[in-house]
């Protein structure tokens, strides 16, 4: 498995790499508004009803940038928390915890495609 | 008969004035301010992998219908998510500050005859570009523009 692991590594870095990038220059703007700007009511109350947020997540472009937010994090995010447990749990368990992150950033992804691309 | 491989056959014939000890981390690695800065993005991991599995749960209710839309913006009132979403929001200004920070020293000198423009520069740019992916995000998704 660890062997699998360093064979990926390229391919996992580059997601990786635009999780970091990418997703922190989407996130702040996603989670003021949607995570927190409307349920505290602090956007005008059309700004994310259904019908809009429907709209903008259909448009080819905002099924584009949802799918950023979803996926890039998750790999950002299964590499990070694997870092963090070889810090410090070592070494010994890096093949299970990388593999178990590294699936559920690619079971989130896959199901990501599918769910951008039925809105 | 070959002799087993000398361990020591590729060592300089005389030692080095610098004597090595095989690397070991120190047991009180976590307390000192630099490596818990660096465990503290690390850790960042566990907040951006949560975000992406709660931005999946945008996805599904919007394709969904308006119900579910409704629900879970209701459900993203509630004070645990609200936390979650304020410590999520100080840790990508966090990953932001930190890794732009680092970006920049990391380039390599010239990709052929292209050179990447001087630190300072690509630093201001990648807050340039920070700032206004923010501002886009939030006219578009506050109801501004279109």
């Amino acid at each position: 498995m660890k062997a699998l692991l360093l064979r990926l590594e390229p391919v996992i870095w580059l997601l990786f790499g635009a999780g970091i990038m990418v997703g922190t220059l989407l996130l702040p703007g996603y989670l003021l508004t949607v995570a927190l700007g409307a349920p505290l009511g602090l956007l005008p109350a059309h700004a994310l009803s259904y019908e809009r947020a429907h709209m903008l997540a259909a448009h080819p472009l905002g099924r584009l940038v949802l799918l950023a937010v979803i996926a890039l994090p998750l790999w950002k995010g299964a590499h990070h928390t694997r870092a963090l447990c070889v810090d410090l749990l070592g070494h010994g368990s890096d093949a299970l915890v990388g593999s178990l992150l590294y699936a559920i950033a690619l079971a989130g992804s896959i199901a990501g495609i599918a769910a951008v691309l039925t809105i | 008969m070959a002799r087993p491989a000398n361990p020591h056959a590729m060592a300089p014939a005389r030692p080095g004035a610098t004597r090595t000890a095989p690397p070991q981390i120190p047991d009180d690695f976590w307390s000192q301010p630099r490596m818990r800065t660096y465990l503290l993005f690390d850790a960042t991991g566990i907040v951006y992998l949560l975000v992406g599995l709660v931005a999946l749960r945008v996805a599904w209710a919007l394709a969904a219908g308006p119900e579910a839309w409704r629900a879970l913006l209701h459900g993203f009132s509630n004070p645990l998510y609200l936390l979650f979403h304020a410590v999520a929001l100080a840790a990508s200004l966090f990953v932001g500050v930190r890794f732009f920070r680092l970006f920049p020293k990391a380039q390599p000198a010239h990709i052929g005859p292209a050179k990447p423009p001087p630190q300072p520069v690509l630093h201001a740019m990648l807050y340039a570009a920070w700032a206004g992916v923010t501002l886009a995000l939030l006219a578009i998704l506050g109801g501004v523009w279109p």
